[in-house]
Formats: structure tokens, C-alpha cells, sequence
């Protein structure tokens, strides 16, 4: 009994995969895009970086240069107000009481407010 | 709304008794923020010993510096008070553009190069004071001598320079 055998000259090719032209560069293209982009942003980066710790350290010592300065101020007008309320107590209670039982300075928690001012 | 001021309000608040007469006397500073700011690193130059030392004191005092450094205090007020005087007589013009600069761009240093390398070179001069930003690192220009500023609101070489990388400055025309 004869069998069935592929026809004289083998089958014909299947046609599995789509006929479509390649569009666009060849994958390295773009990854070499890609790097070449990545690094133009590390190497800006990298001068940027270092510029703006400079800027950092110019701008906290011109903060530093003038530090003293302010604090000097703050303190000269904490101590009038901590010597004016000392003679406002000697002359209100005649006497001097500490209220903590420390030598340091606190800055007062309360301020002295005159209690006529919003009235008159 | 309310019919009665607040009672703790800037007038009520400030104490207005002056210091006691056994405490000498010295005059505030009185400048604002961006003149210190432009001036501090002459301050800086030359107050550096009158701060440390002012500095120290407070460190020192064991909490009591409000009183105990009244003294230093004063003494550090009055050198900066020097510095924008000698500042004030001799680099006005100068002086003034640089902080009204610093003044219109949020204290940006960077925006203000060009000012600064005026009043840089008239201080220079006359004063004998130098801007220089300590522990910077040796090998690389100091941030403030670079012609080139990456952060600035107009990018690109903020004066023009000689040869030898020094500024030419209109100060140093005029005097020519």
C-alpha cells in the first residue's frame, strides 16, 4: 500500500513571521544614546556639585563673620531687660528673690507688660 | 471681629527702660541684614580675634555670658561698627550696589559677582581688607574669584578678566 509522501521537491516554506521593514536605529544606537546622555548629566553634575559646596561654605561663614556681632546685640538688650526688672522688683517688693536655684542667665519666660497702656 | 486691641502686641511687649548707668554705653550696629551680609567678610578680616574672643567668653561663662560678656560684646559691636564706617567713607558707591544687589536677589552671592569684584577691589585698596572664605580647598579657585557662575540667574562670565585671571574693575579705571 503506498503511502502519502511530501510531494516531489519537499512542502513550500511557511510563511511564520510578519513582513515588516525594521524601523528606527539598531538597539546600540539608543543605548549609546543613553549613556552618552547619562554621562553629559554626571559630568554636569559633578562641577555643579562641587561649586555649590563651595557656595555652601562661602555663605555660612559670611553668617558666621557677622554671628558674634547679632548675638552681642541680642544680649546687651536681654541683659537691660534683666536689670530693669531687677529694679522693678526691689521697688515693687523691696526686695530681691531668686526664682531659680541656678547662677545661670534664663531668659524670662514672662514679659513685663504695663497694664495701663491699652486702656488709656 | 475683635473690638479690643490685643493686649500683647509689639508696643505693649517692649520694654522700654534703658540700660543702667554703670553699664558703658555703645551704639547699636544699626545696619540690616544685607549690608552685614555684604560687608561680614571684611568684618570678618578684620574683627576675627574681637568675635573669637567674644565667642569664647560666652562659651565659658557657664550660661551666664548675657552678663559676664558684656564687655566683649561691646568691643566686637564697635569693630563692626568700624568696618561699615571706614566702609561708608571710602567704598559708598560700591559698597551700596553690592547690598542693594544682594538685597533684590534673595542674599545670592553668586548673583551678585560683578558688585562684588567692585567693592572687593575698592576695599582692597583703600581698607586693606581681604575677602578670603577660610578652609577652602587649596587647589581650586576660591568660588568668589571664578569668572564663570554655574548658579547664576545670567550664566557665563559675570566680569571681565586680565591675562594673569584678575578682575578688571571699573574702580581701577576711574583711579587710573
Amino acid at each position: 500500500m503506498p503511502q502519502d509522501m511530501p510531494p516531489a521537491g519537499g512542502y513550500t516554506q511557511v510563511q511564520y513571521k510578519r513582513n515588516i521593514p525594521v524601523r528606527g536605529f539598531s538597539p546600540m544606537v539608543y543605548l549609546a544614546g543613553m549613556v552618552g546622555a547619562v554621562t553629559y548629566g554626571m559630568y554636569k553634575y559633578y562641577y555643579s556639585s562641587r561649586e555649590m559646596h563651595e557656595l555652601g561654605r562661602e555663605k555660612i561663614w559670611g553668617r558666621l563673620h557677622i554671628l558674634p556681632l547679632l548675638q552681642a546685640e541680642e544680649d546687651r538688650d536681654q541683659a537691660r531687660r534683666y536689670y530693669a526688672d531687677k529694679a522693678r522688683e526691689q521697688e515693687l517688693l523691696g526686695s530681691e528673690n531668686r526664682v531659680y536655684h541656678s547662677d545661670r542667665f534664663v531668659r524670662p519666660t514672662f514679659a513685663y507688660t504695663p497694664s495701663k497702656v491699652t486702656e488709656e | 471681629m475683635a473690638r479690643r486691641e490685643s493686649r500683647f502686641n509689639q508696643q505693649v511687649l517692649i520694654d522700654t527702660t534703658p540700660m543702667p548707668d554703670h553699664i558703658p554705653k555703645v551704639e547699636e550696629i544699626g545696619a540690616t541684614s544685607a549690608p552685614l551680609f555684604s560687608a561680614s567678610f571684611f568684618i570678618g578680616d578684620r574683627c576675627r580675634a574681637y568675635n573669637d574672643d567674644f565667642m569664647k567668653c560666652k562659651a565659658e561663662a557657664n550660661g551666664r555670658g548675657e552678663l559676664e560678656c558684656l564687655k566683649e560684646g561691646r568691643k566686637v559691636t564697635r569693630c563692626a561698627a568700624s568696618v561699615i564706617k571706614d566702609i561708608n567713607t571710602h567704598c559708598l558707591k560700591q559698597f551700596t550696589n553690592h547690598w542693594e544687589c544682594l538685597e533684590q536677589n534673595n542674599h545670592r552671592l553668586f548673583d551678585c559677582r560683578k558688585d562684588e569684584v567692585e567693592m572687593n577691589a575698592c576695599v582692597f585698596d583703600k581698607l586693606g581688607l581681604k575677602k578670603t572664605i577660610p578652609d577652602a580647598p587649596k587647589e581650586l579657585t576660591p568660588v568668589h574669584l571664578r569668572q564663570t557662575q554655574i548658579f547664576s540667574r545670567y550664566p557665563g562670565k559675570q566680569w571681565r578678566a586680565n591675562e594673569d585671571g584678575s578682575p578688571i574693575t571699573d574702580y581701577h579705571k576711574e583711579k587710573a
